[in-house]
């Protein structure tokens, strides 16, 4: 495991402990994406609003703490602030507000937006003619909402060729409605698609600088609550659960070993 | 209506780079020449109003003034969410102009008829509810609006009333004071019919275009008057109500599906919204307050 993404995956246990917030096996299921992305994506922390950033939208929102860790790791604020989380007068809720987030680019939380969202805001750069990209990553999970499908159907249409769909595959949609093979819906539906093992952040990078003639969509394959054995046998009763002190203890010795 | 709209976004968009429409697979033909014109500037997204609601906020995050244009019950009740979240509670504002105002897809029954919408919407913080009544208002609505960062919502009609009235936004209109002890209060074309049922009758005349914000000033002055509120769709009432310690009562809507077709007059008669039921119901009004 990356040792800046082993130690984002420790601050969120420590947040998450002091706060009693926080979706964790679903935060670390994205942790080496969402590096990846901001690895490799054009943004500038010291102005968030740059005008000539790619956009990068968090669509299953309750991941929020992998998100927020990731942009205090690329000096978007300092960390210390994310402790707040969750608290009544805190920026940073359980769902961002990008109102009060620098970074946060569209609030979500309710599933089925965001790339309905990314489809207006890639449509938008078309008309300018610029040459700036936007990328979106949703659950597997919330695959099941229409809307998904509606937005990547549009997309495909209008071809916009600046959009790269992220899916995580972390096999939350297993106990619902199951997404059978979701690389050949995205083909289906019109995408260019990849499938990379999500928690291989040059492998993500590989992906993500690559550009079609039509939209992409990469099939991240993930863990929830990958690098720790715990989270991942127990990811449902984990769902948004908080450690006390002796989880948090024997969670945090689980991700220096590595038990996955 | 829809004739207005095309003409007042054709003249505005020969200004305001800004413009982009986003239709909903209608009105489509109606707009081949401005589509002609400005290619970049027009897209029949297709049938998925959820999807058009959030692509709206898309481009109005990156600066621009989105246009989505629909049929009223399905951009209204079933995109509800999307307007609440993409357009509303992120601040991307932007224009919603339904078509299909209440009855007049009649004919095509209740998966067709629309009378929820301003109820619904008005609701919602960051939003503009407008009812224009004709061509005329909605020409004056959407120029003073159109751009100002919030999310308006337009619901037109195929049926205007053809009564001039002089329109700003926010600001009701009184079209009738005689001074009566009672005050009837409209909004949209059902105007057309009150004001010809009860022109003759001694009762006030109150109209709106705008039902969100509703002239609270206005409905104010009318305090000491019994408010009879007659509309063709549900809000306007929920809204003067919100002014607090008024004797308000309300005659249109009830509690029921429409199950007939026909036209939107046929609807109207149904409802007792036509000429002869509302004149009845404004004379009864005046009969049993004169008795009190």
């Amino acid at each position: 495991m990356n040792s800046r993404c082993k130690e984002i995956r420790k601050e969120i246990l420590k947040i998450s402990h002091a706060s009693g917030h926080g979706h964790i096996p679903s935060s670390f299921s994205v942790i080496e994406i969402l590096y990846a992305i901001y690895d490799t994506i054009k943004h500038n922390p010291d102005e968030p609003l740059w005008e000539g950033r790619d956009v990068f939208i968090l669509s299953k929102g309750h991941a929020s703490l992998a998100h927020y860790c990731i942009l205090a790791e690329f000096g978007y604020f300092d960390l210390k602030k994310v402790y707040t989380v969750g608290s009544f007068m805190s920026n940073f809720g359980c769902h961002a507000d990008r109102l009060k987030v620098p970074g946060i680019e569209a609030s979500t939380g309710s599933l089925g937006h965001g790339i309905g969202l990314a489809v207006g805001i890639a449509k938008a750069f078309k008309i300018k003619k610029t040459d700036r990209r936007v990328f979106v990553v949703i659950g597997d999970g919330e695959a099941n909402e229409g809307s998904v499908w509606e937005a990547v159907m549009v997309a495909a249409n209008l071809r916009l060729d600046n959009l790269t769909i992220i899916y995580d595959n972390n096999m939350s949609h297993l106990r619902g409605l199951q997404i059978h093979n979701p690389a050949e819906k995205f083909k289906a539906f019109g995408c260019e698609i990849a499938e990379v093992n999500g928690h291989d952040i040059d492998a993500l990078k590989n992906e993500i600088v690559k550009k079609a003639s039509v939209i992409r969509a990469i099939i991240a394959h993930t863990k929830k609550g990958f690098g720790s054995k715990t989270l991942i046998a127990n990811h449902y009763q984990w769902h948004r659960k908080s450690p006390n002190d002796s989880e948090l203890e024997e969670l945090m010795k689980e991700l220096d070993e590595e038990t996955v | 209506m829809r004739r207005q709209f095309r003409d007042t976004i054709t003249d505005l968009a020969g200004h305001d780079e800004k413009i982009i429409l986003l239709f909903g697979d209608i009105s489509v033909y109606l707009f081949n020449e401005f589509k002609a014109r400005y290619p970049d500037r027009f897209y029949n997204i297709g049938i998925c109003e959820n999807t058009i609601i959030s692509i709206g906020a898309g481009l109005s995050s990156q600066g621009f003034f989105p246009f989505i244009h629909t049929i009223t019950p399905f951009i209204t009740e079933r995109s509800f969410e999307y307007i609440k979240l993409d357009l509303c509670y992120n601040q991307f504002g932007g224009n919603i102009l339904s078509c299909g105002a209440s009855f007049d897809y009649a004919w095509d029954g209740a998966t067709h008829h629309s009378y929820t919408d301003l109820a619904i919407l008005r609701l919602l913080p960051n939003i503009e509810i407008i009812q224009p009544g004709s061509g005329k208002e909605l020409d004056i609505l959407l120029r003073s609006q159109y751009n100002n960062g919030k999310t308006s919502y337009f619901r037109l009609s195929d049926h205007p009333h053809n009564i001039d009235i002089p329109v700003r936004f926010g600001k009701g209109v009184v079209l009738k004071d005689s001074g009566s002890k009672i005050t009837v209060m409209t909004a949209g074309p059902i105007l057309g019919n009150v004001e010809e049922a009860s022109k003759d009758l001694n009762v006030n005349l109150v109209y709106f275009h705008t039902i969100k914000p509703i002239d609270k000033d206005l409905i104010r002055r009318f305090k000491n008057t019994e408010i009879v509120v007659i509309h063709d769709a549900f809000g306007l009432y929920e809204a003067v109500c919100e002014v607090g310690n008024l004797s308000v009562s309300y005659y249109g809507m009830t509690d029921g599906f429409c199950s007939s077709y026909g036209t939107v007059h046929d609807a109207r008669k149904k409802l007792g919204l036509d000429i002869g039921s509302i004149r009845k119901k404004v004379k009864d009004k005046i009969k049993k307050f004169s008795k009190s």
